[in-house]
This record gives structure tokens, C-alpha cells and sequence, in this order.
């Protein structure tokens, strides 16, 4: 019971993370219908900026979300405009290997300038742990946890309660409708993909003090970020929210119970179990 | 107008079969190797994604199990490759028939995202069940056996001769395999699904039959590849066969040259297997320091130098993103559409002649 409730605390904390990088990927495909191969990649962009702000400005990986979100919010809005705009009406797959595509570029660019070396960014904090209750949470986590909650938190008030956030879901409903309503759904889209490419870089910020960072480690990320989101349910936030969730518990309860190696598998086979039994997710519009 | 290709294509393979004759030199022939595989890779998915519209991008799935297959048996059974083969490639069929049954539910990118994780699931296995693969390690083959018929030596793999005609064999195999489905009732029914799913099904095509019909063609040719792979260049591991990355370039050459059609791939694969060469002979670097962008022995000339022999990848998505944007329907279509626009204005210039 003990190894089992350590398991699930453990996993909703990383599953935190894996929330917000679906949010990320499921806000681009909600406003502009782009399914993003390249999300982890963004992600790992995000990591090297983290691990380079610690060891050369001393920036706390966490601190340095703010210094990393808007710079990939800038980047992401770089690429929607010179890349990602091309394909919005091409098809599906076109624009799936379009976006291969731009994460083989961004991964081997970084391999080119950074060599393919794992980097440790480890600081004070980072094997430290707390015990609550008899659980140990690990402290990188549960900081990373908090974060991760403020900026849904955030993310979510700035959907609702702004103009510019009901402009978005505006344009995720009814792309036509909207811009009859007087939407830029051009801009809509800048901004979405900004602010997609903004999370999957502070993902990867909070994820810098406990994963290995390499080139390669994005695509990971892209496949368990499409889990999260097809789990959800493509284009929903909340789905995303609850897919991270799940799909963080079932890893950690996978690496206790069978071994950390595999808990991969377990995740792309509840992936394949839900494409088929339920294609549309838990929260989302059936798109067979 | 018919009989100039089927000609040209004669005289290819007659120039292709002398070849060795004439040309010793080891690293022609090895390049002439990687051509023909890249070949059969392009091909076999073009069966696939081509006509029938499915862009897997897990076909390292079925390129991994013909090349773990065929060297498992060979290394802890000792069954010779020309016999493993057959079973390494039926299981890899198997394979791709169940889950295709499974996958081809899904339609445009579900399946791509479905057809992504089936072959992580492979490579997870191939890297954690270290009793039968070795893990990261990989698997090394020992020297080939010599292929023997009714006791008598009939080549042994010495030379890279045998290899050639060996991929030589298999490439010419896929492009018929590809030209016989383009002229049976089978391809128009792939065609039709690749057109419009709903109207084929309507007109009584059953879907996910003729899906896992031309999965199992391409996963055929995919397993061959991997084991043709596997033996020649004499080792594997989970990155180099069954990585998505491997995926990406069976993709890549179908899309560069033009899918759908059979030229397609083979173009594909001429463009990009002399340039990855290139980088990793040092060809791009060598280029940068003779026009003096760069100076050889600077830190930047040797960070070159180190690097670009690996930027194959990088390469791979820099095409990728151009041929999207800009040639979709790959060299070869963008070339036909070139000749089409030359006639075009032709004749409207012979047009405005006239009426003058």
C-alpha cells in the first residue's frame, strides 16, 4: 500500500508537467488544427536554455521560466510565421511530416552546437526530498508541481476572463464563425502557437533539474505529449490537464511494479487501447 | 511514348548488372549498396503511403524485425541468414497483419500517431529484453557463412559483390512489385481509398482488407531491407533499425522524389543517399574551406570538420520542410509540373503567333 501511494503521489507530480506540455500541444491543434511533431523539441530548446541560464547567469532552473517562457513565445510566433502558416490548409499529414520535419532540424542544430553529451543540471535542491504524511516527495518535483499549477492556473483565468483567451476558444470552436465575429484568426494563430511553444518551453525549464538533457530527449516528449492529448481528447485543455495526470500515474506505477524501462510500453499501449476504444478521449469531439 | 521508359529502364539495368565488371573500387559498390536499399525502403512504403494513402511513420517496425530476426536466428540459432530470412520476414508480415487490423480503424493522424507508437513499443522491447537482443549493446554478426547449394559453394560474402546483386536483385523485386500493383484491380482499389475512403467503402472496397493487403506487400520488402541491412553492414542495435528517425527516412525518400509513383522513390533515393555521403566524407566541409567561408585549421574550421560528417539528420529535416513547402508533390512532380508549364506557355505562344 505504501509502494502504491508513493507511486501515485510521484506520478500526479510528474504528471503535472506532462499536463502542461499537452496543454501546450492540445491549445496549436484546438486553434489552428496543426498537429505539433515538433512540441518536444520546443520543449528541449527549453531545457538548453534552462541548463545555459543556471550555468552561466546562475539562473535557478525555476526562476528562469520567466526568462524562458517568453523567449520561446517569441521563437514559437518566429516559426508559426516563417514555417508552420504554409501548411495551415494542406494536409493532415503534409503538415505532420512538416513538423518532423522542424524537430529533426531543431534536435540535430542543437547536436551540432552542443554535441550529443547529456547535461546534469544539478542543483542544491535537486536530490532533496520532504516526507509528507510518510510519503517522500521529491522537492525539484513538488516545486515543479506548484509552478506547473499556477501557470494552468493563469493560463486558464487568461482563457475565460480576457477578450483575447475568448477570441481563442472562439477561433478553437468555429474558425469561420469567428472571423465573421470580427476575429483575426491570423494573429489568433501567432498567438496561439506562441503561447503553445511559451509551455512546452516552460515545461521543459521544470523538467531541467531532473531529466537528463540531450538533443534527442524531445521526442520522448512529442509521443507521451500526443498521449496526454488523445487521452484528453485533442483540443481540450481540461482533457489535457486530467491526461497528464493519468498518464504520469500509470508511468510511476508501471516503473514500481514492472521496471522503470518499460513503463514506456505501458504508455503507448493505453495509448493505442484509447485511439481504438474511444478515438475522440475522455473530454474530446470524436475526429476519426 | 510507352516503350521509351520500359527501354531506358532495360539499358539501366544492363549498365547496373555490368557495373561490377568494371568498377573495383570498394566504396562505389558500397555506395551503389545504400542506393538499392534506400531503394527498397522507398519503394516497399510507397506501396503503402503511396497508392493506398497511409503514411506509416513506424516502418522501422517492420525494418527492425527482419533485422533482429534474421541475425537472432543466425547468432543463438545458428540458421543461416538465406534461411532465417523467410521466417524473419514472415513473422514481420504477421506482425504488421495485426496491427493493421488494429490501426487501420484509424484514419489521417491518428493512424500516423498509432503507426508512431507501435514501433516505440518494438524498439522498447528490443532495448529491455537483453536475453534475446542484447539491449543497446546490439548484436554483432560474425563472419557470414558461405551460401552453399547441394554442397556447392556458390558465393561467399568475401567481396561486396554478392551484397550488390543481392540489393541490386531486391530493388529491381520492389519497383515490379510497385508496377504490378499500379496495374492490377488491387492498386485502383489502394488508389481508391487513398482518394476518398468514404466513397471507396461505399462502392463495396473493404477498407482495413486492402489496407492490410498492402501493408503486408510493404512490410514484406521493409523486413528484406532489414535483414539485407543487417547482413551488410553487420550490426544493429535498437537506434539504427528501429528508431522513429529510421521511420522518417523511409518517408523521406518516397516523399522527396514523389509518392504514388515508381520513379518516385528512386529519385528520392538518389538525392538523398549521395548527399548524406557527401557529409559523411567530408564533402561539405572540404567544399567550405575551398571557397574559404571557413579557415581549415580555426576553431570553427575543426568544429566543422567534427561535425557536419554528422548533420545527416539535420540535412534530412532541412529536406523535409523544403520539399513540403515548396515541391509537395516531390522532384518529380515538381519537375512534370515544370514541363507541363514550358508546353503550356508554348503553345500560347504559338497561339499568339498564329492569331497575329
Amino acid at each position: 500500500m505504501a509502494v502504491f501511494l508513493q507511486s501515485v503521489v510521484s506520478g500526479v507530480l510528474v504528471g503535472g508537467v506532462y499536463a502542461l506540455i499537452g496543454i501546450g500541444l492540445t491549445l496549436i491543434f484546438g486553434v489552428m488544427r496543426v498537429i505539433n511533431f515538433a512540441h518536444g523539441e520546443l520543449l528541449m530548446v527549453g531545457m538548453y536554455l534552462t541548463y545555459y541560464a543556471f550555468t552561466l547567469l546562475g539562473v535557478d532552473p525555476f526562476v528562469s521560466v520567466l526568462l524562458v517562457a517568453p523567449l520561446m513565445f517569441l521563437f514559437g510566433v518566429l516559426l508559426q510565421r516563417a514555417v508552420i502558416q504554409r501548411v495551415l490548409g494542406a494536409l493532415p499529414q503534409n503538415q505532420i511530416l512538416l513538423t518532423i520535419g522542424v524537430g529533426l532540424i531543431l534536435s540535430n542544430a542543437v547536436m551540432l552546437v552542443f554535441t550529443s553529451d547529456y547535461k546534469i543540471l544539478s542543483t542544491s535542491y535537486s536530490s532533496g526530498s520532504v516526507m509528507l504524511g510518510g510519503i517522500s516527495v521529491s522537492q525539484p518535483l513538488f516545486f515543479s508541481f506548484l509552478i506547473t499549477a499556477a501557470v494552468t492556473a493563469a493560463l486558464y483565468a487568461f482563457l475565460i476572463k480576457t477578450d483575447i483567451g475568448q477570441a481563442i476558444r472562439a477561433t478553437a470552436q468555429d474558425r469561420e464563425a469567428a472571423q465573421l465575429m470580427g476575429v483575426n484568426v491570423g494573429r489568433i494563430g501567432l498567438l496561439a502557437f506562441g503561447l503553445g511553444t511559451a509551455l512546452a518551453g516552460t515545461a521543459g525549464a521544470l523538467v531541467s533539474p531532473t531529466y537528463y538533457i540531450f538533443p534527442q530527449v524531445g521526442s520522448a516528449f512529442t509521443l507521451k505529449a500526443f498521449v496526454v492529448v488523445v487521452l484528453g481528447g485533442m483540443g481540450s485543455i481540461i482533457g489535457a490537464t486530467v491526461g497528464g495526470l493519468v498518464i504520469g500515474t500509470v508511468e510511476s506505477l508501471a516503473a514500481s511494479y514492472f521496471s522503470s524501462g518499460i513503463k514506456e510500453i505501458f504508455v503507448y499501449l493505453l495509448f493505442l487501447f484509447v485511439l481504438l476504444v474511444k478515438p475522440s478521449g475522455l473530454l474530446g469531439k470524436s475526429r476519426m | 511514348m510507352r516503350a521509351l521508359p520500359a527501354l531506358l529502364s532495360l539499358a539501366a539495368l544492363a549498365a547496373l548488372l555490368a557495373l561490377p565488371a568494371a568498377v573495383t573500387s570498394p566504396y562505389a559498390l558500397h555506395v551503389m549498396i545504400l542506393l538499392f536499399l534506400a531503394v527498397i525502403q522507398g519503394e516497399s512504403w510507397n506501396v503503402l503511403g503511396g497508392y493506398t494513402g497511409q503514411y506509416s511513420v513506424g516502418h522501422a517496425a517492420w525494418f527492425g524485425l527482419g533485422a533482429y530476426g534474421t541475425l537472432m536466428l543466425m547468432q543463438f540459432e545458428h540458421v543461416a541468414p538465406w534461411w532465417g530470412v523467410w521466417p524473419a520476414v514472415a513473422l514481420a508480415v504477421g506482425a504488421a497483419l495485426v496491427v493493421g487490423s488494429i490501426t487501420f480503424r484509424l484514419r489521417g493522424p491518428y493512424f500516423v500517431l498509432a503507426s508512431i507508437a507501435v514501433a516505440e513499443i518494438f524498439r522498447l522491447v528490443a532495448l529491455n529484453w537483453k536475453d534475446m537482443t542484447n539491449g543497446a549493446e546490439g548484436i554483432l554478426t560474425s563472419d557470414l557463412p558461405p551460401l552453399q547449394v547441394a554442397g556447392h559453394v556458390v558465393t561467399d560474402f568475401a567481396t561486396k559483390v554478392p551484397f550488390y546483386y543481392a540489393g541490386l536483385a531486391l530493388a529491381v523485386l520492389t519497383i515490379a512489385a510497385n508496377w504490378a500493383v499500379q496495374h492490377s484491380k488491387l492498386g485502383y482499389c489502394f488508389q481508391a481509398i487513398r482518394e476518398d475512403q468514404d466513397a471507396a467503402h461505399s462502392l463495396g472496397i473493404a477498407l482495413t482488407f486492402y489496407k492490410n493487403v498492402a501493408l503486408a506487400i510493404s512490410a514484406f520488402f521493409t523486413a528484406w531491407a532489414g535483414a539485407f541491412y543487417a547482413l551488410y553492414v553487420g550490426f544493429i542495435d535498437p537506434g539504427t533499425v528501429l528508431s522513429t528517425e529510421v521511420s522518417v527516412q523511409f518517408v523521406l525518400i518516397s516523399i522527396i522524389g514523389g509518392i504514388g509513383t515508381i520513379g518516385g522513390p528512386v529519385v528520392g533515393a538518389l538525392v538523398l543517399v549521395p548527399l548524406s555521403e557527401a557529409l559523411r566524407a567530408n564533402l561539405l566541409s572540404d567544399a567550405i574551406f575551398k571557397l574559404h567561408l571557413a579557415d581549415e585549421t580555426s576553431p570553427t574550421g575543426l568544429f566543422l570538420k567534427d561535425n557536419l560528417a554528422h548533420a545527416h539528420a539535420l540535412i534530412y529535416g532541412i529536406l523535409m520542410v523544403v520539399v513540403i513547402l515548396f515541391m509537395p508533390d516531390g522532384v518529380l512532380g515538381f519537375a512534370r509540373g515544370l514541363v507541363a508549364r514550358r508546353r503550356r506557355a508554348a503553345a500560347a505562344a504559338q497561339a499568339e503567333g498564329s492569331a497575329s
